[in-house]
């Protein structure tokens, strides 16, 4: 995908984060631009969960600043790695929680719309669960869990979205076909995927670009075009 | 045996953890509490004075099981109204009393307000309820209305402080108000627990609200007196009993089937 110019959704200028006396990540430089698919690389420990709650606002970087060039009411979809579902909830209520920013607390206090419970049915048919929608998140498996999770995110329609291990516990075929859907969100709608993946083959099949953080100095990141792309 | 390896190097109240120190201070409090054994000091026959009272209860009295039952009824009215009015209530209040929720200074507040409730007996909310509104059922739906905030209140704070807050935190992160991360990012994963314990007072509360007609506040209680302060009734007071017992366990055994099912889906174990 073409990149340049092209005014960035979310830019990181030289940030750095010390936790517990220690740099994990230091001038840290990079955009997010509407349309294109980044993925997060590194080794266990590195910081990728921490730059991904710094992205979302959750965590203030030590240093340098971020800015955020969208719309306020459009947000950001987060995939947790902890998933962070409400297992008291059914499938289809956690799903919809990804709409929750649109209403206010009167409108939803008995439920939502028509329209987004609809939406969120059909996200969770596209992404294979759509059978479980009146389960407890807590009755369904890890894997049919992160699915929930990903379906959150993508009802949101947000400006952008942050994935921190979304498809961790899928295998492949299933992996692939949420990536998928990430990616066509990228693609049709401009809303960029910056998403931390542990899989070479993933990265090397759905990314534009990747961004690596290294273990051996806080300093020693990589930003890079993925070459060999499988689309 | 095996020697302690850590015999001589770790002095002996190193092993002293919070359950060791309050099964010993417990054990203490036994000793110190034999005296309570005593009894009159009088030579009585204890077997023989149980088994000829026992036997003045048999056989039951059942030509009283009609107007038995009418009670039995009410005593469950009151029961069911006055657990609604202190779940209610409950709910409010264990908001205030939940550390994770409210303000430290509210916390104190509410659970001294709490702690006083619950120091008052059931029946004596019940012999105050008759004083303000009359010898009626309604007295009883005050009194453990009342009593019940006492519990479930607390039983519903240490709920919310219990539950994983970070569901909560997550829903706000990508969006939702702090009410909506409550009621959909917090609220569903206490609910079971907090039904489990209202199921518990509902049990409870049939239970309190067979002995609050004592007093005069409704119920089947008043028919226990009735039964209890007449000569040779003891026969009619047992019906009574066994009624008052076909219920309870009935409540309790449909409350354990409830509560198991709540779990059971709550941990996947169906799945």
């Amino acid at each position: 995908m073409r990149i340049d110019n092209v005014l960035p959704l979310l830019t990181a200028r030289g940030i750095g984060l010390r936790l517990d006396g220690r740099w994990l990540f230091r001038n840290l430089d990079f955009s997010l631009l509407p349309g294109e698919f980044l993925t997060l690389t590194g080794p266990s420990g590195v910081g990728k969960s921490s730059l991904l709650s710094c992205l979302a606002g959750t965590r203030k970087p030590t240093e340098g600043k971020i800015v955020r060039n969208f719309p306020k009411d459009k947000g950001i979809a987060i995939v947790f790695q902890d998933l962070l579902l409400t297992d008291g909830a059914s499938v289809l209520t956690n799903t919809l929680c990804g709409r929750l920013n649109r209403y206010g607390f009167a409108r939803t206090l008995w439920g939502f719309p028509e329209q987004d419970r609809i939406d969120a049915f059909n996200t969770l048919q596209e992404l294979g669960i759509g059978k479980l929608a009146h389960k407890w998140a807590a009755e369904t498996s890890r894997g049919e869990q992160q699915r929930v999770a990903i379906a959150r995110a993508l009802v949101q329609e947000p400006a952008l979205f942050l994935a921190d291990e979304p498809v961790a516990s899928l295998d492949p075929a299933r992996a692939d076909a949420a990536l998928s859907i990430f990616q066509r969100e990228a693609r049709k709608h401009g809303r960029p995927v910056f998403a931390a993946l542990h899989d070479p083959r993933q990265v090397e099949k759905f990314a534009d670009r990747e961004l690596i953080l290294s273990s051996n100095s806080p300093e020693d990141w990589t930003l890079q075009t993925v070459s060999r792309h499988v689309s | 045996m095996f020697p302690d390896p850590c015999e001589d190097s770790v002095p002996w109240y190193n092993r002293l953890n919070v359950v060791n120190l309050t099964f010993l201070v417990f054990l203490l409090a036994v000793g110190f509490s034999l005296p309570a054994l005593e009894g009159s000091g009088r030579d009585l026959n204890y077997w023989e004075n149980l088994t000829r009272f026992g036997a003045k209860f048999f056989p039951p009295d059942l030509s009283i099981l009609g107007r038995t039952l009418t009670s039995l009824w009410e005593t469950f009215q009151i029961a069911v109204c006055s657990t609604f009015f202190a779940i209610s209530l409950s709910l409010l209040i264990s908001l205030g009393a939940a550390q994770n929720l409210a303000p430290k200074w509210l916390v104190i507040m509410t659970r001294m307000l709490l702690n006083m409730i619950r120091t008052v007996p059931s029946l004596l909310w019940a012999l105050l309820a008759v004083v303000i509104v009359g010898s009626n059922s309604l007295a009883g739906v005050i009194a453990l209305t009342f009593y019940s905030i006492g519990y479930l209140g607390k039983f519903y704070s240490e709920a919310f402080e219990a539950a994983d807050v970070s569901v909560r935190s997550a829903l706000s992160d990508i969006g939702a108000s702090r009410m909506q991360a409550f009621q959909y990012g917090l609220w569903p994963n206490v609910k079971p627990l907090i039904w489990s314990h209202s199921l518990w007072m509902l049990e409870y509360n049939v239970r309190s609200a067979s002995i609050i007609g004592y007093v005069g506040a409704g119920g089947i209680g008043l028919h226990l007196k009735l039964y209890a302060d007449s000569p040779n009734s003891w026969d009619k007071f047992s019906t009574v009993l066994l009624c008052i017992l076909f219920v309870v366990t009935l409540l309790d055994l449909l409350g354990e089937r409830i509560r198991k099912r709540i779990k059971q889906r709550l941990t996947g174990k169906n799945t």
